[in-house]
């Protein structure tokens, strides 16, 4: 007998990973963001900018689950967010990739160990992993500082070794927040270039920075945060998307 | 990976150590002072010293000597000679000094509690013809004496220090966790469960507190042994096999266990508030 799937689940099927629709959110007394509207999908890439403080880093709280929405509707991997309990949080956090402006990580394992982190939360041995593990380092450029200790890597390595953390489940929602953050104009694309290449693969990625210049190195979605409000500034057709490819 | 014995880590492991060393050390001393005190308790229930006053000279003490031999819960009774006396009296008399002595010593078979001791030797002297008082003898219900209070605020008062230590080790245990906080912190985002977190942290905690307890416990342990062939100068091995008992060593036998379980508990409650924190920005 077929299991009867919930509306969330069916807009999961469709493509869809995340839809805020009239979300706001915000930290104890603050409101930070205000009747968000919101889609990603599937294969895609939406590119939030905006100033400093606008409500960019709320914002990928709140598509990482580590905010509650205080009122709209947050449905994120099939899930109704405000319904979820706390071990169905955790699950979605595995299918979640997240790239943080200062990313954490344990600061006296190698980059190697770090990135490694979700398959082995995930139950995997060395010998399961091993080979992913590499391809990736290598997917990243961080070869020659895999072994090191996180404390050693400079801040573009330690972002590169975020990014290739948060790919190394095979996540289908991909999160940066600020990800060029320090990094030369030609690093920063080279890193956006990098997270939008995993839409080839299925993922939908959603990038937040203050740099508008970096709608230009990708197929995306341009969104604008200011003050709390989130607007869609331009979406590319089509056939700009075969002109990347 | 992480060295569980560098920095603040081998800082707090010797706190542990020291916290199961106080723990045992102190429940040695308490058996210490329980078998001192039963020691001192089965010494005094089974002695008693009787003056005689009537008749005068020594065929009072001869006719008192008889009677208490014939008494039912007597072992043995033996006048007190002079040199008894002054070796009694510290040696600040000289034997020849003293005048007559009209005392017998009585060694008691052990008796039930409540037992009117001193009124049933009374009364045995009396049937011989013999007055006489008992001027020191078991008290009544012997067990619940001065004795038996110590024995009580020993063990009581061993208990509640190794809970003291425990809490003191269950609450080092919790800076293990602040320390591994950026771990909880990682693992919270990349999807761990509260329990998976913090039992990670509380796993290594309680590896940590067990072995801590281990070598506080052997280190009281040797402490405790070499206080014993302090105390009593020239014991042999075998004396000392035979002296220390199995309960005896429950304390070192206790500490690891005691302390892995508080090591454990303190730092999963730790790790568990910071997975919260790292859960809910909001």
């Amino acid at each position: 007998m077929a299991r009867a799937t919930t509306p969330e689940q069916d807009l999961l099927e469709r493509g869809v990973l995340a839809r805020l629709s009239g979300v706001d959110a915000g930290y104890k007394t603050a409101t930070v963001l205000f009747g968000i509207e919101f889609e990603a999908r599937a294969g895609e890439v939406a590119l939030i900018t905006g100033p400093a403080a606008a409500g960019k880093t709320t914002f990928t709280h709140l598509l990482r689950l580590a905010l509650e929405p205080r009122s709209g509707r947050c449905v994120i991997l099939g899930h109704d967010i405000a319904r979820a309990t706390a071990r169905t949080r955790a699950n979605l956090k595995k299918r979640i990739g997240y790239v943080a402006e200062n990313p954490t990580f344990i600061e006296n394992w190698t980059a190697f160990d770090n990135i490694a982190m979700p398959l082995r939360l995930a139950g995997l041995k060395p010998r399961d992993y091993i080979d992913d593990v590499r391809e990736l380092v290598e997917f990243v450029g961080l070869t020659d500082a895999a072994d090191l200790t996180i404390e050693k890597l400079s801040g573009a390595e330690r972002h590169r070794a975020a990014i290739a953390r948060a790919l190394a489940s095979k996540p289908a929602l991909i999160l940066a927040d600020d990800p060029t953050a320090g990094m030369s104009p030609a690093d920063g694309r080279r890193i956006v270039r990098l997270l939008a290449e995993m839409r080839r693969v299925g993922a939908g990625v959603v990038v937040a920075s203050q740099d508008e210049s970096l709608a230009d190195c990708a197929p995306l979605s341009h969104w604008r945060m200011e003050r709390g409000r989130l607007s869609l500034v331009k979406q590319t057709a089509s056939e700009e998307t075969e002109a990347y490819e | 990976m992480i060295n569980a014995f560098a920095g603040v880590e081998r800082a707090l492991f010797w706190t542990l150590v020291f916290a199961a060393f106080a723990a045992v050390a102190a429940g040695l001393a308490a058996r210490g002072v329980d078998r001192v005190a039963a020691d001192y308790e089965a010494a005094r229930s089974n002695y008693a010293i009787v003056r005689v006053v009537a008749p005068e000279g020594a065929s009072g003490i001869a006719a008192a000597e008889l009677a208490l031999s014939q008494a039912q819960q007597v072992v043995s009774a033996a006048p007190m000679t002079a040199g008894r006396a002054a070796a009694l009296l510290g040696g600040e008399v000289r034997a020849e000094d003293l005048p007559e002595i009209r005392l017998i010593e009585v060694e008691l078979a052990p008796a039930a509690p409540y037992v009117d001791t001193a009124g049933d030797l009374v009364a045995a002297l009396a049937q011989g013809g013999v007055t006489a008082e008992v001027i020191e003898a078991p008290n009544e219900g012997a067990g619940a004496g001065l004795a038996g209070r110590v024995r009580n605020a020993a063990f009581w008062g061993s208990i509640a220090f190794a809970l003291i230590m425990a809490i003191i080790v269950s609450l080092a245990a919790r800076g293990l966790a602040a320390r591994r906080r950026e771990m909880v912190t990682v693992m919270c985002d990349l999807g761990a469960t509260r329990s998976q977190a913090a039992g990670r942290v509380a796993d290594e905690a309680a590896v940590m507190g067990l072995y801590a307890g281990l070598i506080g416990g052997v280190l009281a342990g040797v402490a405790g042994l070499i206080v014993l062939l302090l105390v009593i100068p020239g014991i042999s091995f075998d004396a000392l096999q035979r002296m220390i008992l199995p309960v005896d060593l429950v304390p070192i036998a206790a500490a690891p266990l005691v302390a892995a379980i508080a090591a454990g508990a303190g730092a999963r409650a730790a790790a568990g508030y910071f997975h919260a924190q790292a859960a809910r920005l909001g």
